[in-house]
């Protein structure tokens, strides 16, 4: 640890980071546009520099060094005095702001980085009023640099943060600088543009509106968004992101920092994988059947109405007919919960492991890294809490099996009832799974969609995704992560944890937090919640 | 020693038949700094060096012996650069020794890679120097086949290769980094520093970057010894010095003296320029190559070395490159001239060297095409402020050069622009700023 | 998209096209190899080599240099186009380079220019028709000494007047070096009698 002065203040620190890292981190606004931490620093951009104090070559004496230093250069040393609120320091960042503005068109009514800008907010923090430019400005092109991103080059501030990204964390180096001077321009080799699975991140890095999702394009201004945190289902690596909200829907999904683990980054998949959220196809309402009679009963009543029919499964058949598969799409609330609820109406009935999802080999990052260099990583398990689910099982013991057993064990007819949990994203029942389960004569179905298990099911209940629920994931390695709920469950849908609060025979509200201090008591790791701190405010 | 005195030591085989051979550059006492110096220890050498004063004749006037001094003591791998860039507007003597005495700069540059217990020299010589390339290549097929490169030169055990890689058109990869990463197959992108090239330079390794004419003093230096180096010329800008002298004068070319040489003598002495052709009068001088900036004609009493340049406002002595300024020519086209120099070969990463060239640029081509304003010459003294390495600003000294270069010339010829733009027709202002937006 | 876009989705070149770099041009690239720690800082020297080869730098042949030397083609692209010298399409099979900069310029090189551009019938960029004069403009030549200055490929014309233009132009060997050449950057096989290379006789702006 370090102790430097800024600005007058003493400020603790990590000995040996970039000055400018240590101010941010003490939460000072310091105007930034090329230094990324995650990146190499290139010291391109001139906002950073600062004022240091040195004693005089000759007579020794400390003063301030008329000479600018970036501050993003600059390793932080114990004892070192900087500042950046001196007049020559704001003088540089009120030019520098004025010569990005010079050729920058005033596109902010149409360009989506309105709101989160930050040549708006330095403009307006640091910058002039008013322009003294009366030619003609620059005009670049227009690019597609990728199927799923576009680079609108005249509002470009040349920080080549994304060239870095392509170059030192993707590995795949689509990105690159061309021409000279106030005519260069971000480019890529045509017929070889920016596809690779990362490749989401320059648009989160670019500062200005420069690089475009595609998906994201004029869908909506970042003012009205809700901004929740939460973290990634789409495999073990349980990136944390944020979701964005507005009317009720998902607009994008964004990384949030987590040391460690994703750092400052989540995967194509990952970033656009919240499509099925909105699919017409979702089951909204419950439903029963009994024979050909179909019904659609309140949610008031499916607790006690399932909770009978499988106690009355347990004592026809006896308890160890009972399976209940537990899905590592669920949470460990959700899923300790529902362990909870089986357990007591039949104490012998069998738990399952349910469907993991695996996609090929771990992909790590930059391309060609080996195990210890990677700075991201993609893991072939696509489920978000393998991990945790297993703890749970493992602890409440009895019969615990995997879902290949469940499987071969249904298809020889050695279930009277089940209750299966899904929430995958996609279809995930095979024809030789279905073919297996349907052999259980009573299937209490919670799922996202219908499918050939809710076809063969007694009992349909609506699942939510994980933005309309909250509770916490223990990924790969263990780590435990909560997620909260960005969006209300639709219409006709009830939050999991709720319905399975219920049934365990919880009062009120479902709560995560109140859930693992209960899961504690027998199980210590759920006490122990690893969720990223915040970034600091200044940084991005 | 008067300049009547001085006899050419840089230029002393310039114009003699075959003195690009290595058997006439032998005859004339070609290689025998070599054979001394090689029976030297590098130290030694470098000592002899930094006696000597060397200040780099390449703009910075950074002395040999000092920057071969940073490098790491304990270094395993060393490597040379010749820097043959030559970009400078408007200097060409790097041009003349090249073509005139290549033996000079290779015998010059073998010296400093022994001195810098260099394994590899690589000269970087700019693309549009299509004749001096084939010279010095078949200079250096020669010194090859005599065994004066290569494996265990002269006998020494010193091995040292000497490649040409030639540039491709970029004024800033003669800015020593910019070379650098020119030669490592890059966009000559200039590097922050530290780490400075003597630690972390080509491919990683430890590397002095010198110029054409500094390497080329070398033999003299190691055969006449650092005294007499030290006696030519003032203290502390002494040794011979090369001048270039262009523009409308009767002699314009490269010519040697010592440093005490004045503009005016440069310009009107029978030895050097001869005087202003026709009878021209002189409007202004830019006496450092343009990036130094600009003299009035009332200032040509400027002595050309590295000290008196600062009294007269400009940034030094830089590439000691003088072209003149006739009074028929109109300084806006001077000034428009240089802005797009700068403009058009800025590298492009620091904010305000990329964008404010291209604003000065733009300005200044309008005012030469006369539609300026009042506040045009106001910005255009003002926005050099906003860039250079030497305030912190920059990376490099390509912003320096802008700044100095514009800022001197809209001070010194304040006058002359407001009296364009007064005489300029009110409407066609108007009308191109109505255009432009 | 309803604006004009430049798509990088889009390759310019056919999947199965032939290669542009014979065996002997990449054997000569092969051989700067042993110069330098790295491969890719055998770039430049490669694109002069190529430059000369072809006439100009193609996007096949930017991608064949980039997996000759282990790299992506995006960076043979980005480190091009930072240079002046590359030519990205064909061009004529002389170059005319007229010196912009402020010697030339106060000792007429506009007018040296005004010469040439009416002699060839092109402004700056481009190529006549017939395919024989491409011309330029570029920074100080480093020949003050004998403004207005012009190169025509390698020979550089010194002290030019506009009326000795047209001559100058005219003249068959106006681009021959009367000195012994090293063929270092040459491409393999290089005749002196080579053919005009086909014009575009468009506006020859850089992609």
């Amino acid at each position: 640890m370090a102790t430097i002065t800024i600005d007058e203040q003493q400020v603790e620190c990590r000995d040996g980071i970039p000055a400018l890292q240590a101010a941010l981190e003490a939460g000072l606004d310091i105007p930034h546009y090329c230094y990324h931490p995650g990146l190499a620093v290139v010291a391109s951009c001139r906002l950073c520099l600062m004022e240091m104090k040195l004693p005089h070559p000759k007579t020794g004496e400390m003063g301030w060094v008329p000479k600018l230093m970036p501050s993003c250069q600059t390793p932080v040393r114990d004892g070192m005095i900087i500042r950046f609120q001196s007049d020559t320091v704001r003088e540089n960042v009120r030019a520098t702001m004025e010569a990005y503005l010079l050729n920058h068109p005033l596109d902010c009514p149409v360009c989506d980085q309105a709101g989160e800008c930050y040549l708006q907010d330095y403009s307006m923090r640091f910058g002039r009023a008013s322009s003294r430019f009366v030619d003609a400005k620059t005009v670049m092109p227009k690019k597609e640099m990728g199927p799923r991103t576009l680079l609108y080059a005249d509002r470009c501030v040349l920080c080549s943060r994304c060239v870095r990204f392509t170059e030192e964390i993707s590995g795949t180096g689509e990105l690159c600088i061309t021409s000279r001077g106030a005519r260069s321009e971000i480019d890529a080799f045509p017929g070889l543009p920016l596809d690779n699975p990362l490749q989401g991140n320059v648009v989160d890095i670019c500062p200005v509106g420069a690089l475009l999702d595609k998906d994201f394009l004029f869908t909506e201004r970042v003012w009205n968004l809700k901004s929740t945190p939460s973290i990634c289902p789409g495999c073990s690596t349980g990136c944390a992101i944020k979701v964005d909200t507005a009317d009720g829907r998902v607009k994008r999904l964004k990384p949030r920092f987590n040391p460690g683990v994703n750092d400052w980054w989540i995967c194509d998949d990952g970033r656009f994988g919240y499509g099925y959220v909105h699919d017409q196809r979702r089951l909204t309402q419950p439903l029963t059947r009994r024979g050909h009679d179909v019904s659609s009963p309140p949610w008031e009543e499916m607790a006690s109405l399932v909770r009978v029919r499988l106690e009355n499964e347990s004592s026809e058949h006896g308890s160890e007919k009972i399976a209940a598969v537990v899905s590592p799409m669920m949470s460990c609330e959700e899923a300790w919960l529902l362990v909870q609820f089986v357990r007591q109406v039949a104490p012998e009935s069998v738990l399952v492991l349910g469907h993991v999802p695996t996609e090929g080999k771990e992909q790590r990052f930059p391309i060609g890294s080996t195990n210890g260099q990677a700075k991201f990583v993609i893991r072939p398990e696509r489920v978000p809490n393998r991990r945790g689910v297993e703890l749970i099982l493992a602890n409440a013991g009895g019969s615990v099996i995997d879902f290949a057993a469940f499987i071969e064990r249904a298809g020889a007819g050695d279930f009277a009832a089940a209750w299966i949990s899904g929430g995958y994203s996609s279809e995930w029942i095979t024809k030789e799974w279905a073919k297996a389960v349907v052999k259980i004569p009573l299937i209490v179905a919670h799922d996202l969609f219908p499918s050939a298990l809710t076809e063969a099911a007694a009992v349909i209940l609506p699942a939510c995704p994980f933005v309309e629920r909250e509770g916490s994931f223990m990924n790969h390695s263990r780590r435990l992560q909560t997620f909260q709920r960005a969006l209300n469950p639709l219409s006709g849908c009830r939050q999991d944890g709720q319905f399975l609060a219920e049934l365990a025979g919880h009062q009120g509200l479902y709560n995560g937090r109140r859930v693992r201090e209960l899961m504690t008591a027998a199980m210590p790791e759920f006490g122990l919640v690893a969720d990223p701190p915040p970034k600091p405010a200044h940084q991005h | 020693m008067a300049i009547a005195d001085f006899k050419p030591v840089l230029l002393q085989n310039a114009g003699i038949d075959g003195g690009c051979t290595l058997d006439v550059y032998r005859s004339r006492g070609g290689y025998e700094g070599l054979a001394k110096t090689l029976k030297m220890s590098t130290d030694e050498v470098v000592e002899e060096v930094a006696k000597a004063n060397l200040r780099g004749r390449g703009g910075a006037g950074f002395p040999a012996g000092v920057k071969w001094g940073f490098l790491p003591k304990d270094r395993t791998q060393t490597l040379l650069c010749v820097n043959a860039d030559e970009s400078e507007p408007p200097t060409f003597c790097n041009r003349v020794l090249m073509e005139e005495d290549p033996h000079q700069l290779i015998e010059g540059t073998i010296i400093a890679g022994y001195a810098t217990k260099a394994q590899i020299a690589y000269i970087y010589i700019r693309v549009e120097f299509h004749e001096q390339f084939h010279i010095l290549q078949k200079a250096l097929d020669e010194a090859y086949a005599a065994g004066l490169l290569g494996k265990n030169i002269l006998g020494s055990g010193y091995d040292l290769e000497c490649y040409i890689h030639r540039g491709a058109g970029a004024y800033v990869c003669g800015e020593e980094t910019g070379l650098i990463e020119s030669i490592e197959g890059k966009r000559g992108y200039p590097r922050i520093k530290p780490p400075f090239p003597a630690v972390e330079g080509l491919f990683h390794q430890p590397t002095v970057v010198n110029n054409v004419e500094t390497l080329s003093c070398l033999p003299h230096i190691m055969t006449r010894g650092a005294d007499w180096f030290l006696g030519v010329g003032p203290e502390g800008s002494n040794g011979p010095k090369l001048f270039c002298i262009s523009g409308p004068v009767n002699r314009p070319g490269c010519y040697e003296s010592t440093m005490e040489l004045t503009v005016r003598e440069l310009i009107e002495d029978p030895r050097f320029g001869g005087g202003m052709r026709d009878g021209k009068k002189i409007k202004a001088v830019l006496p450092g190559g343009i990036s130094m900036g600009i003299l009035t004609a009332d200032e040509l009493d400027m002595k050309l070395d590295f000290a008196d340049p600062r009294n007269y406002g400009l940034l030094g002595l830089g590439t000691a490159a003088a072209v003149v300024v006739d009074e028929d020519t109109d300084i806006r086209l001077v000034l428009a001239n240089m802005a797009r120099f700068y403009s058009h070969e800025s590298c492009g990463q620091c904010t305000q060297c990329r964008e404010g060239t291209a604003w000065m640029h733009k300005m200044a081509s309008r005012l030469a095409l006369g539609a300026g304003r009042m506040e045009d010459l106001d910005l255009l003294f003002n926005v050099p402020d906003t860039m250079g390495m030497m305030p912190g600003l920059s990376i490099c000294g390509l912003s320096d050069g802008a700044a100095f270069a514009i800022k001197t010339t809209v001070k010194k010829f304040r006058n002359e622009l407001e009296e364009r733009i007064r005489e300029q027709d009110d409407g066609v202002v108007q009308n191109v700023l109505a255009v432009l937006n | 998209m309803s604006w004009p876009t430049i798509d990088r989705n889009q390759s310019p070149v056919v999947s199965d096209a032939p290669a542009v770099l014979n065996d002997a041009v990449r054997e000569k690239i092969r051989s700067f190899f042993d110069r330098y720690d790295t491969k890719r800082a055998v770039l430049l020297p490669a694109l002069h080599v190529v430059q000369d080869a072809l006439g100009y730098v193609s996007w096949k042949a930017m991608m064949e240099i980039a997996e000759l030397l282990g790299i992506h083609p995006s960076s043979v692209f980005d480190t091009l186009s930072f240079y002046t010298h590359f030519w990205t399409h064909p061009k004529g099979k002389k170059v005319v380079v007229s010196c912009r900069n402020l010697s030339c310029t106060i000792m007429g090189g506009a007018k040296v220019l005004d010469a040439i551009k009416e002699e060839l019938g092109i402004g700056e960029h481009q190529t006549t028709e017939d395919g024989r004069y491409s011309l330029v403009t570029e920074e100080c030549l480093a020949a003050c000494d004998h403004a207005p200055c012009l190169l025509i490929n390698e020979k550089l014309h010194k002290c030019v007047n506009p009326a000795d233009v047209p001559a100058l132009l005219a003249d068959e060997n106006n681009d021959r070096l009367d000195m012994p050449r090293s063929d270092l950057f040459d491409a393999p096989g290089r005749s002196e009698s080579s053919e005009p290379i086909a014009a575009g006789g468009g506006n020859g702006k850089k992609d």
